[in-house]
């Protein structure tokens, strides 16, 4: 098998568990198959594996419930927090991103709400379709790679659509390790993000469909809850396996 | 029942014995019956009947033959081989009489 398909394989293997990929790659090997057909079988055996998971509504939910609509959502915040920070630090403004009158507390204030509303939603889509990041992936990428293509002069740096995925990526690992979360921690985290969008909205510095976003910081406070259950992470409380 | 394949995978593994894994599998069945086999069929099956309680499986010796990498034992249980017996009888019996099935 030429190192190039060997290569191709291994990366599409990845999709697959640890002890399968192992027995998969190990049986390619000692069966001398060629590129073509190794490249076939594993991709043929990931198909399956991945359609099988779909079966679940999970990945769906993850996908397409939370993922989706987070990203286009996060990715405006981005774009808005960059530029009321230009107009507040450079005294630049952007004719089709109105920043209204926000100084630097509400600036200051959707700064920790995108890091909390991003965070929260990565550790829900991390924990609850780990097998399927890879779309959940896709998906939070595709609003950005829209927003790249149709901008044009009078936008901000593209840099700052990416704002919110690094938080977002903190949160998937998290959720990926099953890094257990305290139901306190969690019920902090969620009223501290409506107080602060209490905030915000008071101050008329919100979009009204920004309120979608606290959802995954209360669903991560209602998953946690457990009376006299102990301390554990939401993909403890009936969410992780697929 | 057993489907066509399950059986086919299930005596198979049972010839095979202690070596009954994947790739050893694999083989055997193409040489059989003279058809490919897919990883992905065969892997899924796999997990299919385990989950049936017809085979069980674990993780065995890694060898320099497979990059190091360890192969997926199979074995057969007893309701594996009642399973695959039941079938065989029942095409046995079906059989009879077909133009095609000869009486050695």
């Amino acid at each position: 098998m030429n190192g190039f398909a060997w290569k191709l394989i291994g990366l599409v293997s990845k999709l697959l568990e640890r002890d399968e990929r192992d027995a998969v790659l190990g049986d390619l090997l000692e069966g001398d198959e060629s590129g073509w057909r190794g490249m076939l079988d594993v991709s043929g055996l990931v198909f399956r594996r991945q359609a099988a998971l779909w079966k679940s509504p999970r990945p769906w939910l993850a996908a397409f419930v939370v993922t989706f609509p987070c990203s286009y959502l996060l990715m405006r915040v981005s774009i808005s927090v960059t530029c009321t920070y230009e107009r507040l630090v450079n005294h630049k403004l952007y004719a089709c991103w109105p920043t209204g009158h926000e100084g630097f507390p509400l600036l200051l204030c959707h700064l920790v709400l995108l890091i909390a509303w991003s965070w929260s939603g990565g550790y829900i889509v991390g924990s609850v379709s780990r097998r399927t990041l890879w779309m959940s992936a896709a998906l939070s990428v595709a609003p950005v790679a829209f927003c790249l293509c149709m901008s044009g002069p009078g936008f901000p740096s593209r840099v700052c659509l990416f704002l919110f995925l690094l938080p977002a990526i903190f949160g998937v690992q998290r959720g990926l390790r099953n890094a257990p979360i305290s139901s306190r921690t969690a019920f902090l985290l969620a009223a501290t993000i409506t107080a602060l969008m209490i905030s915000a909205w008071s101050n008329q510095a919100l979009w009204v469909h920004n309120w979608a976003l606290v959802l995954p910081a209360w669903y991560l406070a209602a998953a946690t809850w457990r009376p006299r259950s102990g301390l554990r992470s939401v993909s403890h409380a009936g969410a992780g396996q697929i | 029942m057993l489907g066509e394949f399950e059986y086919l995978l299930i005596t198979v593994a049972a010839g095979l014995g202690e070596n009954a894994y994947g790739a050893a599998i694999r083989e055997e069945i193409e040489a059989t019956t003279e058809r490919r086999c897919s990883l992905g069929a065969l892997y899924t099956t796999i997990d299919r009947l385990e989950k049936k309680g017809l085979l069980k499986t674990w993780m065995g010796e890694a060898t320099p033959q497979r990059g190091g990498r360890a192969k997926r034992m199979v074995r057969v249980t007893g309701q594996g081989m009642r399973a695959a017996k039941e079938f065989y009888e029942v095409i046995a019996r079906v059989s009879r009489g077909a133009s095609w099935a000869e009486i050695r």
